[in-house]
């Protein structure tokens, strides 16, 4: 394979993992890291250096939710799927996002300013229902909270009426 | 060569170490920093205590602790005096400080107003109820979440500083392994045996038996995996444990590979447990750096290393063969059993797996002998059980009780029971596969048995309180949709027949619910059975309970098109019910501009609203939700 100047890169950021130890995983969050996502041009990258096939690297990268393809959006509302969350109203949360940001849950606007992610609980179930913007925690979210929280960060999608409503979740 | 003991000596007198804890020189305060507490906003008291300390140039230590447990009091912060006056502070977020900086740090040494518990001098059990505490502050045992508690596992959490091997040194960490290493292999297992020891995940699998079984694979390397993966939504028992205590879990590894022969540890850890790994890492380090991992352990002719793994979010990766499927740089899809781990694991090698838990127990098991081990729990179940409590319930948290502790106690009791006004509808342990169980079993002893007879599993810790205002049905979609949307897809059995259930329930929410559903519910249930994991084994469990337990309300969704608790989307219809003035404010707040002024006042239109409360929270006398079928 001839080198470019990513290539050259990808191969310096992985160059102590080593063939038959288990390190893909490793690999493959140092690129996210590194990049924000997994570039595409450094899966047979990889899969040379770690002596896999593309199609197992490819295959691992599609298979789990946290590794991406793409680069990340500028923000993005990692949204809780736990049942603690479930049980305070989440779903009307993820319902109030969606209209408001104008996108599903695991796609980005067209620009990549906001995403919307589905999480995983990871216990901080005091603070249900909770979403997280870029790694922070806002917590015990209302549904009215929540359509404020989604104006604020989409301030031109869907505007309250002139003069209505504009403050902040608590 | 060092010895044990020689290592604690170098422990309890390491400057700025554990001394600092037990018997401080100058005021101290530790911030107890864990993953929900930094969701609470522990990063920000703890950078504002430093800065405010510092400017006030005042004589102060300020330290990290794990969390202990106490998630719906957090931010907590600690400060302990010379003279061994320790103070809890709860809810203490970073606007707080500089009152607590002036009360607690530069005034007389107390806050009261602030103040959650008074905690007793590190190394005694907390008083009991009743006992006056220090200066009129409760003692943190008169505390309703902590009293039944017995704090084995988790006796190190908010004590130490999880990132310092010399504070678990100090407290007698590790010294399980040095006695493990004065045994034979055999006398370990059968030590572990007789404990009563068995998986603490779930699966309740007798630990020592798993151990012997790769004591007896004769292919080397042989390979010792921990389970960190607590994949379960709504448990976060392990997490506790990594956070708190992480060198726990380490020395039960220890223990673990001079009872099989076993020369490496892999550590996975979930994706979400960021923290976890950064600790585990740094742990592993510190053990390797004192010696109690690396070759010839503490002189011995053990050599064990370990490191950690790092998931990249995946559910099934949980299921022991799809983590070791993981490990392996593959999709973390579970294989078909035989071959168990023990006779093909980790790359073909002789493997055990345990969970974090688990292994935390061994190293109790070891540490202290089995007759302190056995002193509590049950017949069959000796010992302690980590529980996380969440949902509708007052006190969100994890404690740690006698296995067999009643579960009314611990949901009403330490957990302070329901919101106001609401009653106890099910409880949900041990995640999306474990089941559902009714108000009626509230009393249930907290052991597995008791759990398996009602046809659900205790499983891992988690235990998800659910009041009156939930809809089973829309919870049974709810757990139908996150074991269908995790299942690997590797069988058609697994991912058809999760897809099929799913189905059926959504049909439920829409009032498109047959007479026929329940036969094909059960026969899904038989045919999922079949798959090829315990994944898609245990899928209709949920289910299948709710059928059983709340046979009424599916009744009504299926046959009257109606959903008791008004949750069901597709059963339900908000409607204006009184033109009232705070109507504006519900204009204002609908997301999809379905409130609208028409000539003689507002309405709602169905077209437009997805029916997601907002308007309701603003306007709760003018806006009702009506059945949509009646």
């Amino acid at each position: 394979m001839l080198d470019t100047e990513a290539t050259l890169e990808i191969k310096h950021l992985i160059a102590d993992l080593k063939p038959g130890e288990g390190d893909l995983l490793a690999a493959l969050h140092r690129l996210q890291e590194h990049y924000g996502y997994v570039p595409p041009v450094a899966i047979p990258v990889v899969a040379e250096h770690l002596k896999l096939g593309t199609a197992r690297v490819y295959g691992t990268v599609s298979f789990y939710s946290e590794l991406r393809l793409t680069p990340p959006p500028e923000t993005t509302i990692s949204w809780c799927s736990g049942p603690a969350c479930c049980l305070k109203g989440s779903e009307n949360v993820r319902l109030i996002l969606e209209a408001v940001l104008g996108v599903k849950m695991g796609e980005s606007t067209e620009d990549n300013r906001l995403g919307l992610h589905l999480a995983q609980c990871n216990g901080t179930c005091d603070l249900a229902p909770v979403v997280w913007i870029n790694g922070r925690a806002l917590g015990r979210l209302s549904a009215a909270d929540a359509v404020r929280l989604a104006r604020e960060l989409s301030p031109k999608a869907n505007p309250p009426p002139a003069g209505k409503d504009g403050r902040s979740p608590s | 060569m060092t010895t044990y003991e020689e290592l604690r000596q170098r422990a309890l007198s390491a400057p700025g170490g554990w001394q600092a804890v037990e018997s401080p020189s100058r005021p101290r305060v530790a911030v107890y920093f864990g993953t929900c507490s930094i969701a609470a906003g522990a990063g920000d008291t703890l950078a504002a205590l430093r800065s405010e300390v510092e400017q006030r140039r005042l004589d102060v230590d300020i330290g990290i602790a794990g969390c202990n447990g106490l998630c719906y009091a957090e931010p907590l912060v600690e400060v302990a005096w010379p003279g061994s006056r320790r103070i809890l502070y709860g809810k203490l977020t970073a606007d707080k400080v500089s009152r607590l900086v002036e009360e607690a740090l530069a005034g007389d040494g107390l806050c009261p107003d602030l103040a959650l518990a008074s905690l007793p001098p590190v190394g005694e059990s907390p008083p009991a109820k009743g006992d006056a505490g220090v200066d009129g502050v409760p003692p943190i045992g008169s505390l309703p979440f902590w009293a039944p508690q017995v704090r084995r596992l988790m006796a190190n959490c908010g004590v130490i500083d999880p990132e310092n091997i010399d504070h678990y040194v100090a407290r007698g960490g590790y010294s399980g392994l040095a006695r493990a290493l004065t045994m034979a292999p055999e006398e370990i297992t059968k030590e572990i045996s007789d404990s009563t020891l068995r998986g603490r995940s779930g699966s309740d699998f007798p630990t020592g038996r798993k151990w012997d079984f790769l004591r007896g694979a004769t292919r080397e390397p042989k390979y010792l995996v921990c389970n960190a993966d607590e994949g379960d939504p709504g448990a976060w028992v392990n997490r506790m444990l990594m956070e708190g205590n992480p060198h726990a879990i380490l020395e039960g590894l220890a223990i673990g590979a001079r009872a099989t022969g076993a020369s490496h540890g892999f550590v996975y850890v979930r994706e979400e447990y960021p923290l976890c790994f950064e600790r585990l890492n740094k742990a592993i380090d510190q053990a390797r750096e004192r010696g109690f991992f690396g070759q010839n352990i503490l002189g011995s002719d053990l050599s064990f290393d370990a490191h950690v793994v790092r998931g990249a979010g995946s559910y099934v990766c949980g299921e022991e063969s799809g983590l070791i499927a993981s490990i392996e740089e593959m999709r973390g899809m579970p294989k078909i059993r035989p071959p168990y781990p023990a006779q093909s694991g980790v790359f073909g090698q002789p493997t055990n797996v345990n969970n974090v838990e688990t292994y935390a127990d061994a190293a109790l098991v070891l540490g202290h002998g089995l007759e302190w081990y056995t002193s509590l729990g049950t017949e069959r179940n000796k010992s302690t059980k980590i529980f996380s409590l969440s949902g509708d319930v007052q006190r969100v948290g994890v404690m740690e009780v006698p296995l067999g502790y009643p579960m009314d106690k611990l949901i009403f009791e330490a957990g302070g029971g329901l919101p106001e006004g609401r009653t106890l509808k099910a409880i949900q342990p041990g995640g999306p596969l474990a089941g559902i169980l009714p108000a009626e079993h509230v009393g249930l002893p907290l052991e597995p048995e008791a759990f398996r007879e009602k046809g659900v599993q205790m499983g891992g810790g988690g235990l998800v309180v659910i009041d009156d205002s939930a809809c089973i049905v829309d919870l049974s979609t709810y757990f139908g949709w996150f074991v269908e949307d995790e299942s690997c897809g590797r069988c058609t059995t697994c991912h058809g027949g999760t897809q099929r259930l799913v189905e059926i329930l959504r049909r439920w929410t829409r009032g498109e619910g047959r007479e026929s559903d329940f036969e094909n519910i059960k026969l899904l249930g038989n045919t999922l059975l079949y798959s090829n994991c315990v994944h898609g084994q245990a899928a209709p469990t949920v289910a299948l309970n709710t059928l059983t337990f709340f046979e009424d309300e599916v009744r009504e969704h299926v046959f009257e098109k109606r959903c008791r608790a008004k949750v069901c989307k597709g059963l339900i219809r908000y409607q204006v019910s009184q033109q009232r003035p705070e109507l504006a404010d519900a204009e204002a707040i609908c997301p999809t501009q379905a409130v609208v002024k028409k000539n003689d006042g507002y309405e709602i239109d169905q077209s437009l609203c997805i029916k997601c409360n907002a308007c309701r929270e603003v306007a709760p006398q003018a806006i009702e939700v009506v059945d949509a079928f009646a």
